[in-house]
């Protein structure tokens, strides 16, 4: 049921060191890159149906057609900030197997000409990026990263320190420029983001740790994995009442029900599955019965009335409260909103302040108005979707669950 | 360039901001981030408007015009998204109005007028954060009241480029502040006051004296240098007491101050407060004066050309030889809107060829056998007929009182030669106005 | 304060990797929360003079991150994890335990997610994670603390 794509070398003992990384294929794609054009390596990411996989699933080939076009000093920011709940996919590659995202990085930045890489890593992962920062050295002393190199250039790691928010692209880039976290107002037409008003190409850490494959099998070996819209493989990640919680890599397509029995190794305690939240704290609630009907893609999620986001599913049983899990995540967004828009700013702390009296069973029928109201007042106002996403995910409880929510009524 | 607003047309410019071009045509339009001399941020999401073929309210401060844009200001569906945002920024707002400086003039107040109206849902506590923070300069913050639209941090930050405000904290915990032991400090500090939209930044020196519903509005130029900062004086009457000024207010004009005025103009109003209260003199007394030989007068620099163009009939009319002298102060020009030159119409005295050399004036003063001095600043407190707008003269002299720039209207050419009007209050003043005492003499 | 002689090497390295000093904000305030152990007055103003930024922009930027401290603390930090994996694995209990165990000599911090879910309930001490948190586990490592 696994498929490693990306995890190829997680299992391989000290794979994260140079040596072994490069007994195992490891920088084979640079030797191709001798041969294409920087357009042929884009055309290859277009034609391999390669999506965003930090939760967002836009085209990469588009991204990287928008930034290699525009003209300037270009650069590539690889997004590992990884904060979204649920989620923990990036830090294993980081950890495990920091080469392959090296080797991806040159591969980008050969493509969109860019000269400079830097990788945002949440704060907190301070052991693991410790870890990639050794690989690049290796990578410095073996001449792939630097002036001597083939595709000269340099990678920088730039850490985080404890903002949700900073994993939004314009945020981050924000942050990378020496500032608050604010997102920024959306551009109107297609166009590269900007780091310092150069055009700028930001991937996340698994989207771009999955170009070397391409590179080196071809857009058509990507694409014979998973489905027609969903391309290749994700890192899924699984956590919460299962057995087995972790990262186990499979096609886009694969059965939700059966990856959480297989590889997640069924719910804890003998107990039955009541709800999965799918793709990181971000997306909607679906109800078990849902659960069996859905399958790993972007499609088939959307379709039930979610997304597939980070694919960070968090696996909850039949003695969970729905209350008490929306309060949990409701305090979440309330102290991660970065405070810019007032929809958000004001909205997170209201539904948050809300779910209290729910959970101290004081709540009123305008409380429950009150959440509900959300998916009016918090969505589609704001500069990014972390006020939309959190009315979703209100929306996504109190369409399951509301019963749970009505019992807490006085 | 046309585009449609609720339905009629409007010319634009390409290229220009939609909010702009709602705000020149008076399309009414709420708004707390935007200013127009501070530009777009895009926080507050107050200036919501719906645009044909866009499927969510767009921002007005976001949206460049262009050819055939429809836009609608007035939908239920706009007015709804409108009110939700206000019910949002008001959630954990004291609604203390009743002891706020700022209720009359408060975009909190005008805009649920306009779109609010609701009953409040809110039943959970209120975020609590600070209170009557002195952040110098005469500036006193209630975070409480502020809906972090940002407009002071941005005025700090990129107009004088002093940089004490600042945003603090994250999330429904951020407030606008100040460093520890770093108040705001500079000569145009007290603007921020006038941008805030609502009651979170008000002026220590104007707050608890006066509501504003009580306050008239003269359009009047500010003379406390020549660049001629165009403004609003804030007076009134009581019943008790005779006409008091209570603040100068900024007037917009683009050319020449935009929205802004320094402290010490802003503060220069308690000047006009100021009324002689001595003897005052006969005007018979001088003109038993006039009857001598020679005679010299020295006229200010900050009076109308109305005024310069009447003193100046009268001098020559009794051979009297008229001089100007500037007000120079090194000290006080900037490299934004004060100037060095501190009168208000040095230039208009220029256009009139009133005599400002100084050698010349000394020599004349020196021979003289009357001098007489129009208001000039450097011949207070010397043995002369005075014509004063203030006490501070030496009461042995002729003395006449005269009224200020608040009672009188007329023109001033600013530094940079612009013309411009102002205008009286509409109270009369208890004493003379210099055109009406000359009048008087001939 | 200034910083250690270490450092300035780092930071001068630091400068050319990117196109402008202001974007060495976040890796300043780092190093000076290493050095220090939080991020003090005068390092804010060493930091502002090094990125040609006003004093309060660098503070403003550091009380927007969680991680950056202002303040000088005496005790030892212990991070338990509170977002929903956790919570569903027994974090609660965890924090509680801490409180009433090692509060003394350490200061226990309900933080939001730090990417560990998949060894849910987690806790970080002084920083290092710490997954699939026991009470024994605890005990064994804060034992003599």
């Amino acid at each position: 049921m696994e498929t490693k794509i990306v995890s190829k070398n997680f299992d391989i003992p000290n794979a994260h060191t140079i040596e072994v990384a490069l007994k195992n294929t490891r920088y084979e794609s640079i030797h191709n890159l001798i041969f294409l054009k920087p357009q042929t390596v884009i055309d290859m990411i277009k034609a391999s149906g390669l999506r965003g996989k930090g939760g967002g699933g836009a085209p990469s080939g588009a991204k990287w057609q928008l930034a290699s076009d525009y003209i300037g000093e270009k650069y590539l920011v690889v997004n590992g900030d990884e904060s979204e709940p649920g989620t923990f996919k990036d830090r294993q590659i980081i950890a495990k197997d920091p080469h392959l995202l090296i080797e991806g990085i040159i591969v980008t930045c050969f493509a969109i000409g860019a000269k400079n890489a830097y990788v945002y890593v949440r704060g907190e992962y301070e052991e693991f990026s410790n870890i990639l920062q050794l690989a690049i050295d290796e990578a410095y002393a073996k001449n792939f990263l630097g002036n001597g190199a083939i595709i000269p250039i340099d990678i920088t790691i730039h850490r985080g320190a404890g903002a949700y928010i900073c994993g939004e692209k314009s945020a981050l880039l924000e942050s990378l420029e020496g500032n608050r976290g604010h997102p920024r107002l959306k551009p109107k037409k297609p166009e590269p983001e900007f780091y310092f008003g150069n055009p700028t190409l930001v991937n996340n850490v698994e989207t771009i740790a999955s170009v070397p494959f391409i590179v080196l099998h071809g857009a058509e070996a990507y694409r014979a994995y998973g489905t027609k819209d969903s391309a290749g493989t994700l890192l899924f990640a699984i956590s919460g009442h299962v057995n087995s919680a972790g990262v186990y890599e499979v096609p886009f397509g694969t059965s939700m029900i059966e990856y959480i029995e297989k590889l997640g190794g069924g719910i804890k305690n003998g107990k039955k599955l009541k709800a999965v939240i799918p793709g990181g704290a971000s997306t909607p609630i679906l109800p078990a019965h849902l659960v069996k009907e859905a399958k790993l893609d972007y499609e088939s999620l959307k379709a039930l009335g979610s997304s597939l986001g980070t694919g960070g599913m968090i696996v909850m049983d039949e003695d969970t409260s729905m209350v008490k899990a929306l309060k949990n995540l409701l305090r979440f967004y309330h102290h991660e909103s970065c405070g810019q828009c007032t929809p958000c700013r004001e909205g997170t702390s209201w539904v948050d302040k809300t779910m209290d009296k729910f959970i101290n069973k004081s709540a009123t029928h305008e409380d429950l108005q009150i959440l509900k109201g959300s998916s009016k007042s918090m969505n589609g106002q704001t500069i990014c979707v972390f006020a939309p996403a959190v009315s979703g995910v209100i929306d996504g409880f109190l369409k399951h669950f509301e019963d749970e929510f009505l019992e807490c009524i006085v | 360039m046309k585009i449609m607003i609720d339905e009629t047309q409007i010319e634009c410019k390409e290229g220009e901001l939609l909010i702009d071009v709602m705000l020149n045509n008076n399309i009414s339009i709420p708004h707390f981030c935007y200013h127009q001399d501070l530009g777009a941020d895009g926080n507050c999401r107050m200036c919501m408007v719906e645009i044909k073929g866009e499927k969510r309210p767009q921002v007005a401060c976001d949206t460049l015009v262009k050819e055939n844009l429809e836009v609608f200001t007035k939908s239920k569906n706009i007015n709804n998204v409108k009110r939700s945002i206000l019910e949002l920024e008001l959630l954990s707002h004291p609604v203390d109005c009743p002891i706020c400086d700022q209720a009359g003039e408060c975009k909190l107040q005008d805009y649920y007028m306009d779109y609010g109206l609701y009953e409040s849902h809110l039943t959970t506590p209120k975020t609590h954060k600070g209170k009557h923070i002195d952040l110098g300069s005469h500036v006193m913050l209630d975070q409480e009241r502020c809906v972090l639209c940002t407009r002071c941090i941005r005025f700090t930050s990129n107009i004088t480029k002093t940089h004490e405000l600042g945003i603090i904290g994250r999330g429904d915990n951020a407030k606008v502040g100040i460093a520890p032991n770093k108040p705001l400090s500079n000569p145009y500090a007290m603007n921020v006051v006038e941008l805030c939209p609502v009651g979170a930044l008000t002026s220590k020196d104007f707050r608890f004296k006066q509501r504003v519903w009580f306050l008239d509005s003269a359009k009047s130029i500010c003379h406390g240098c020549s660049r001629g900062c165009n403004i609003f004086i804030d007076y009134n009457e009581t019943k008790y007491t005779t006409e008091k000024i209570h603040r100068f207010r900024s007037r917009r004009n683009n050319e020449i101050n935009q929205s802004f005025l320094c402290d010490y103009g802003r503060l220069s109003y308690k000047e006009l407060n100021e009324k002689y209260e001595g003897k005052i003199s006969d005007v018979q007394d001088l003109k038993k004066l006039l009857k001598v030989e020679k005679k010299v007068a020295l006229v200010s620099p900050s009076l109308s050309l109305e005024q310069l163009k009447s003193v100046q009939n009268f001098t020559q009319k009794h051979k009297i030889a008229l001089f100007s002298l500037p007000y120079l102060d090194e000290n006080f020009g900037d490299d934004w809107l004060k100037t060095n030159e501190r009168s208000a119409n040095f230039k208009g005295v220029q256009e009139l060829f009133i005599n400002t050399l100084q050698k010349e004036f000394e020599e004349a003063f020196k021979n003289a056998e009357l001098i007489i001095n129009f208001d000039h600043q450097l011949l207070k407190n010397k043995p002369l007929v005075q014509f004063t707008s203030t006490q501070n003269v030496n009461q042995e002299n002729l003395v006449f009182a005269i009224a200020n720039f608040a009672h009188e209207s007329g023109t001033l050419i600013n530094c940079d030669e612009i013309r411009q009007r102002f205008e009286a209050s509409k109270y009369k003043s208890q004493v003379p106005r210099l055109v009406e005492l000359l009048e008087q003499l001939s | 304060m200034s910083f250690t002689q270490a450092n300035i090497i780092k930071i001068a390295s630091l400068m050319h990797r990117y196109p402008q000093k202001k974007a060495l904000v976040l890796p300043l305030l780092w190093l000076a929360q290493k050095q220090e152990g939080f991020i003090s007055d005068e390092f804010i103003n060493t930091i502002a003079e090094l990125t040609h930024m006003p004093y309060m922009h660098i503070y403003s930027v550091a009380s927007f991150y969680t991680m950056f401290k202002l303040q000088k603390s005496d005790k030892k930090t212990i991070e338990v994890c509170r977002t929903l994996s956790c919570e569903l694995n027994g974090s609660e209990a965890i924090k509680k335990y801490l409180v009433e165990n090692y509060s003394k000599n350490y200061e226990i911090v309900a933080v939001e997610c730090m990417g560990a879910c998949g060894g849910s309930p987690m806790c970080t001490i002084e920083g290092k994670y710490m997954e699939n948190v026991t009470i024994e586990m605890l005990d064994e490592v804060l034992h003599g603390n």
